[in-house]
């Protein structure tokens, strides 16, 4: 059994950090993930997307995923290649601070959607540069894919030395993004039937 | 050991260290320029050395010295970093000093390159194509024992997909089996003895010890790269067995070629896939074996269609083979377009073995 | 070859000072006194400078030669240490890599000024700014020797060779490269000296030279370079006995002997 996780963003958002989180999390949980980053030569402002397939056995996925199973959008500019390749149905966290309300994202109405204030929660928990981990925060509980407290741990060790003081700010607000959310209301390990 | 999330560069540089790697030099040039990353913060924690050189031809050069002083030596680049790199691979090739050349190429428009080479003389480079980030960890530690086993250089192709994709891995040492002994190599020791050794691409030896010359020696060279052509064939297939078409594919395009033929197979079509996991020896005889009784073998590679020549050698006209692939790079210029998805690729299978639109799922 | 002792040599200690210094016309480490090169050519004479100052550092079961393209890649045929036969121009890369492995080795390259100035520019430069403890040889006879007397990097202005009929032009083909000034004035560069082996006492000097290099080697200091001046009447369309005049009064004005840079000495 497994599950794929499409994330996009623009760059300088964070995405591909709280991708490799989500999938260095969910390693240390036990199980198998890949995950495949795609985004332009700029560091900030351009197209970042990243995947996730995680796998509690035998992960068998391609590196270009044909379909996803959910999605976590910070931004809205580069939704439509993501939308196009989500199953309907599929969870989707999406942060409103900057997109505004789920219904204004084109098609919403095929997923599950799922808005967080990512933004605007950051900047409360006084870590306005973590907005990516409120987000990641809200998707592991809503899907259960990986643990909150491994994603926290896997945060800890891809801080890099310079930036240890964030360490505190950046586990907030993925527990910040945690609470929000009811656990496992979206548990994509039981939806995908085990 | 438990499994960690590596990226595909370094676990490709955790590989080649457990394998016992001790040398590494490279010029930076993305998307080989995380493998040499990995090398420079790795390597100290072994007593290794890693050199970030000052130009691809410094680099492999340094390794070609590091081997021939009898150590496990590597190195690496893509596209036009490998290009420079010619003329010390071949020379390598020709005096026999065991090296590997990790060729993180930006995407699949070098098969030529790897595969032909571009330095002089008759020579080869054994090189292998892993699919995904596990299989460049297992074909890293082959390499060396083959370059060790053949005292040759030999090359991993990968591109951008397996340099940077991130997967849960346990890298562990292999154990490939016994290995001739390294007493031709450089310590200095003999000096004076009367039996000093010597690496020379002439191999004419000394006046008091005359070695075979470069006749005798390019010959011996000659059966030795035929003999590594007929043992060191490696391939995978998948449902040939009763396939009307197998589709031939090398590298990161292998695993997509297995997805879109298990839909096709849900569909009724009987097609299969077919990977050569040497570029060099291209494993003709098996890919004879899998498509000889095939109605036609498709050749899906994302370039202007270069594999498809040893392709159609292995077939020897008996099965025809068709080009389904085409040059695909995406904006960054650092990999693989949108030719390499399932869907584009499902299309030009199916166009290819005559399936209309209207039959289409 | 007939009277080659077929004892191993334990450098000093086994060695008959006085009766070698009379009977032998070769260095121990030397196997045949058939250099392979022409009459009058200067590079054997600085092989056996290099192989006495080995032999006597008791550096001959700790060598090993790195040696490029040209025609002092014949060493490799006449000298009983470990060698490494490279592609032309990038000794000083290849050395670094077995230096890097073998650092208990005293690994040197031998060049020519077309392999080291012209081709290997870069290689010797970057090898000599990273420090590398190696000592690099470059024999400077200011033409390709190998391949008939043809222009190098390194011939001077006026010279003539097969690819400058009517001698080196500035205008037309610029200017030498200094390849000792330049690797000396890098901070890497522990060692830098010129010599020239077209007199008795430049041979004198070409050995203290390349044994301070060796010495800077196994001290640690850092990088070496010796350039030895030598003669090529073949390449230089002279008479063979013409030779040693043609380099002092054509080379050497424009490449002065002596030492350029020498880490080691007491400040």
């Amino acid at each position: 059994m497994q599950i794929e996780v499409l994330l996009t963003g623009i760059g300088g958002q964070g995405v591909q950090l709280c991708a490799k989180a989500l999938a260095m999390a969910a390693t240390a949980d036990g199980r198998q993930a890949m995950l495949s980053a795609r985004y332009g030569g700029e560091m900030r402002g351009g197209q970042t997307e990243a995947s996730v397939v995680v796998a509690d056995t035998g992960l068998r996925s391609l590196p270009i995923l044909p379909s996803a199973g959910s999605a976590y959008v910070m931004h809205h500019q580069y939704w439509p290649p993501v939308r196009a390749r989500l199953r309907s149905g599929a969870p989707v966290v999406l942060n409103t601070t900057v997109i505004g309300p789920p219904e204004d994202l084109d098609g919403a109405s095929e997923f599950l959607t799922v808005g967080i204030p990512a933004t605007a929660m950051a900047a409360e928990a006084g870590a306005p540069m973590a907005a990516g981990f409120v987000l990641l925060g809200a998707y592991a509980s809503l899907t259960s894919v990986a643990s909150i407290d491994s994603i926290v741990a896997a945060m800890t060790e891809l801080v890099p030395a310079y930036r240890r003081e964030h360490i505190q700010a950046n586990e907030a607000a993925i527990r910040a993004g945690a609470a929000a959310i009811e656990a496992g209301a979206a548990d994509l390990w039981v939806m995908a039937g085990r | 050991m438990t499994a960690a999330l590596l990226q595909g560069s370094r676990a490709i540089a955790d590989s080649a260290i457990a394998a016992g790697c001790r040398f590494f030099a490279g010029y930076p040039m993305l998307p080989f320029t995380d493998l040499l990353e990995a090398m420079s913060a790795k390597m100290p924690e072994v007593g290794g050395t890693c050199i970030n050189a000052d130009s691809e031809i410094e680099a492999v050069n340094m390794a070609l010295g590091a081997g021939a002083a009898g150590a496990r030596a590597a190195t690496g680049s893509c596209g036009q970093g490998i290009a420079l790199m010619q003329e010390a691979i071949a020379e390598a090739a020709l005096n026999e000093v065991p090296m590997v050349v990790f060729n993180m190429a930006r995407g699949q428009q070098d098969y030529w390159q790897a595969t032909r080479g571009g330095g002089w003389g008759d020579y080869r480079t054994l090189t292998l194509a892993p699919k995904d980030v596990a299989e460049a960890v297992v074909h890293t530690q082959l390499l060396f024992h083959l370059a060790d086993t053949y005292r040759a250089p030999v090359c991993l192709y990968g591109d951008y997909l397996v340099a940077h994709t991130h997967m849960s891995v346990d890298v562990a040492p292999i154990d490939f089996g016994p290995l001739p002994d390294k007493s031709w190599a450089l310590d200095g020791t003999a000096g004076g003895t009367g039996h000093a050794r010597q690496i020379w691409t002439w191999a004419m030896g000394r006046d008091d010890a005359p070695g075979p010359g470069p006749d005798v020696h390019w010959r011996r060279l000659a059966q030795k790269f035929a003999t590594m052509g007929e043992a060191e064939a490696r391939h995978e297939s998948y449902r040939c067995g009763d396939a009307e078409w197998v589709v031939v594919s090398f590298g990161t395009a292998g695993p997509f070629i297995d997805y879109v033929v298990e839909e096709l197979r849900a569909d009724g079509q009987r097609v299969g896939s077919f990977r050569p996991v040497t570029l060099w020896p291209f494993p003709e005889a098996a890919l004879l074996e899998a498509a000889g009784r095939a109605r036609g073998v498709l050749v899906y590679e994302v370039n202007a269609g270069q594999m498809i020549d040893d392709v159609r050698l292995a077939l020897r006209g008996q099965v025809p083979a068709t080009f389904i692939g085409g040059v695909s790079i995406d904006s960054s210029g650092m990999r693989q377009g949108d030719l390499l998805t399932v869907a584009a690729i499902r299309s030009r299978v199916l166009d290819a073995i005559g399936v209309g639109a209207g039959e289409r799922r | 070859m007939s009277n080659r002792s077929t004892e191993p040599d334990r450098g000093q200690e086994v060695r008959i000072e006085g009766a070698r210094q009379v009977a032998s016309s070769r260095a121990d480490l030397q196997v045949s006194e058939d250099h392979h090169l022409c009459p009058g050519c200067g590079h054997p004479v600085a092989w056996r400078i290099l192989l006495e100052v080995i032999q006597e550092l008791s550096l001959a079961q700790r060598a090993i030669g790195v040696v490029g393209h040209g025609c002092y890649t014949n060493i490799v045929r006449m000298a009983d240490i470990d060698f490494l036969q490279c592609l032309h121009g990038r000794a000083p890369a290849v050395a670094t890599g077995v230096k890097r492995v073998q650092p208990q080795a005293a690994v040197f390259t031998l060049q020519g000024d077309g392999d080291m100035a012209s081709e290997g520019l870069a290689e010797v430069l970057h090898a000599a700014a990273r420090a590398e403890k190696i000592t690099a040889i470059m024999l400077n006879n200011g033409v390709f020797g190998d391949t008939g007397g043809q222009m190098t990097a390194a011939s001077v202005v006026g010279q003539r060779t097969k690819t400058s009929l009517e001698g080196r032009s500035p205008e037309l083909h610029g200017y030498p490269v200094p390849v000792a000034e330049l690797v000396a004035s890098l901070p890497g560069a522990a060692y830098v000296a010129r010599s020239a082996v077209n007199t008795a006492g430049g041979v004198a000097q070409t050995k203290r030279y390349l044994k301070r290099a060796f010495e800077t080697q196994t001290s640690g200091a850092g990088f070496s370079l010796v350039e030895v001046l030598t003669m090529c009447p073949t390449g230089w369309f002279v008479p063979t006995a013409a030779g040693p005049g043609y380099l002092s009064d054509s080379m050497q004005p424009t490449y002065p002997t002596g030492p350029l840079k020498d880490s080691l000495r007491p400040a």
